[in-house]
C-alpha cells in the first residue's frame, strides 16, 4: 500500500513535470516529457524503482480501461461507418501491417548482423 | 454543460465503477479462455456502447461522465517510462539504428494511410486521422486537433491499429521470421503504441522495454513530422 502511494505520486510529479516542459517549449504532448522525466528519475534513482515495480506493472496490465471512453466515442459516426467504414478499416489494416513489416524485418537484420545479439536465446515464447 | 451537482457526481462514479468492472470481467474471461480476440477493450467498448444507445444517453454525457478515467490516459504514457528504464543500458547503443529505422517507417506509414484514404474515401479529415493512427492517443488527438483531423475517427483508429497489433502483430510477425523479441516490440510499439506494447508486455519485459521506447520515439518523430508532412502531401496530390 505504501508502494502504491509512493507511485502515484512519483508518476503525479512526472505529469507535472512534463506539463511544465509542454509548457515551456511546446512541440510535443507533455505526457511524452513526462515519460522521458519517469525514465530520467529512475536511472538517476531519484525514483526508487524497487518500490515503484509492482504498481507499474499492474497499472501497465490494466491500462486499456483508459482507452473506453474515446473509444465509445465511435457511436457518433454511424453514418460515416455506414459509408466508408470497410474502406477506413482497410487502410488501418493495410498500414498497420506494412509499419510492423517493415520495422520488424528491417530491425531484425540489424540484430542478426551483430554475433553479440542473437535471438535464439528467446525461442520460448 | 454538465454542472457538478450530487447527481453528476454518482453518474460518474456509477459509470467509471461499471468500465472498470465490466472491463475486469472481460479480463477475466479472456485469461480463462486464453483466446486474444476476446479484447477486454473491444468487448467493454462494444458492450458500453450498445448499453448507453439502449438507454438513450448521448456519448457527449457518458464521456463527461467517465472524464477521470479518460484523465488516466496521461500517467499511463508516463507510467511506460519505467520498462523503458529497466532496458536504457541495453538499448543505449543501438539507439541511431532504431530513430533512424523508426523515422523511416514514419515517413513510410503516414503517406501510404493518407493517400489510400484520400484515393478511396476522399474526405480530408478522416484521412489526417487515419494517417495519425499508429501513435499513442493523447499524441494522436492533439496532432488531430492541429491539422483539422476527425477526434473520433482518430481515436476509434488508434484503437483499431492498437487491436490488429495486440491480436495479429505477433502471429504475424512469427509467419515472417521475425522472432526476435526486441524486434517484435520494436515493430509493435511504433505501428499499434501503447494498446499493442500493454499486451505483448505480458510475454517478456523485452517485449515491453522495445514496445515502449518504440512508441516515445515514433511518438515524438510523427509530432515533429507531421505537420509538415500532411500539409505537404495534401498539396502534391490533391
Amino acid at each position: 500500500m505504501k508502494n502504491a502511494i509512493y507511485t502515484v505520486i512519483a508518476i503525479a510529479i512526472c505529469v507535472l513535470l512534463g506539463k511544465l516542459i509542454a509548457h515551456a517549449i511546446g512541440t510535443l504532448p507533455s505526457s511524452l516529457y513526462g515519460l522521458v522525466c519517469f525514465t530520467l528519475l529512475l536511472n538517476f534513482n531519484v525514483i526508487s524503482p524497487q518500490k515503484i515495480n509492482d504498481t507499474i506493472e499492474w497499472a501497465i496490465s490494466n491500462m486499456g480501461v483508459c482507452f473506453v471512453p474515446s473509444g465509445v466515442g465511435i457511436i457518433n459516426h454511424f453514418e460515416l461507418i455506414k459509408n466508408h467504414g470497410l474502406a477506413i478499416v482497410f487502410v488501418i489494416f493495410v498500414s498497420t501491417f506494412i509499419l510492423l513489416t517493415f520495422v520488424g524485418v528491417f530491425f531484425q537484420k540489424t540484430l542478426f548482423n551483430k554475433t553479440s545479439d542473437k535471438p535464439l536465446d528467446n525461442l520460448s515464447d | 454543460m454538465y454542472s457538478i451537482e450530487p447527481a453528476f457526481i454518482l453518474y460518474s462514479i456509477t459509470f467509471v465503477i461499471a468500465t472498470i468492472v465490466s472491463y475486469q470481467l472481460f479480463a477475466k474471461v479472456q485469461s480463462k479462455l486464453s483466446l486474444i480476440w476476446l479484447n477486454p477493450m473491444l468487448l467493454t467498448i462494444l458492450l458500453i456502447a450498445a448499453f448507453i444507445i439502449s438507454i438513450d444517453m448521448s456519448f457527449e454525457e457518458y464521456f463527461s461522465y467517465t472524464i477521470a478515467l479518460n484523465g488516466l490516459l496521461e500517467p499511463a504514457v508516463v507510467a511506460l517510462g519505467y520498462p523503458l528504464y529497466q532496458h536504457l543500458h541495453s538499448i543505449r547503443h543501438q539507439w541511431k539504428v532504431i530513430t533512424l529505422l523508426l523515422a523511416l517507417g514514419v515517413f513510410l506509414v503516414i503517406p501510404v494511410s493518407l493517400i489510400l484514404t484520400m484515393v478511396l474515401i476522399v474526405l480530408p479529415d478522416i484521412a489526417v486521422s487515419l494517417s495519425l493512427k499508429s501513435v499513442t492517443t493523447p499524441i494522436g488527438l492533439s496532432l488531430t486537433e492541429a491539422l483539422n483531423g476527425n477526434n473520433s475517427i482518430t481515436a476509434f483508429a488508434i484503437i483499431l491499429a492498437g487491436l490488429f497489433g495486440a491480436l495479429l502483430g505477433i502471429p504475424w510477425l512469427k509467419f515472417i521470421k521475425v522472432t526476435s523479441p526486441k524486434a517484435q516490440g520494436l515493430a509493435i510499439g511504433a505501428a499499434s503504441h501503447a494498446l499493442g506494447t500493454a499486451t505483448i508486455s505480458k510475454i517478456s519485459y523485452e517485449h515491453a522495454a522495445y514496445g515502449s521506447l518504440s512508441i516515445i520515439i515514433s511518438a515524438v518523430i510523427t509530432a515533429i513530422v507531421s505537420p509538415l508532412l500532411i500539409p505537404f502531401l495534401f498539396n502534391l496530390f490533391i
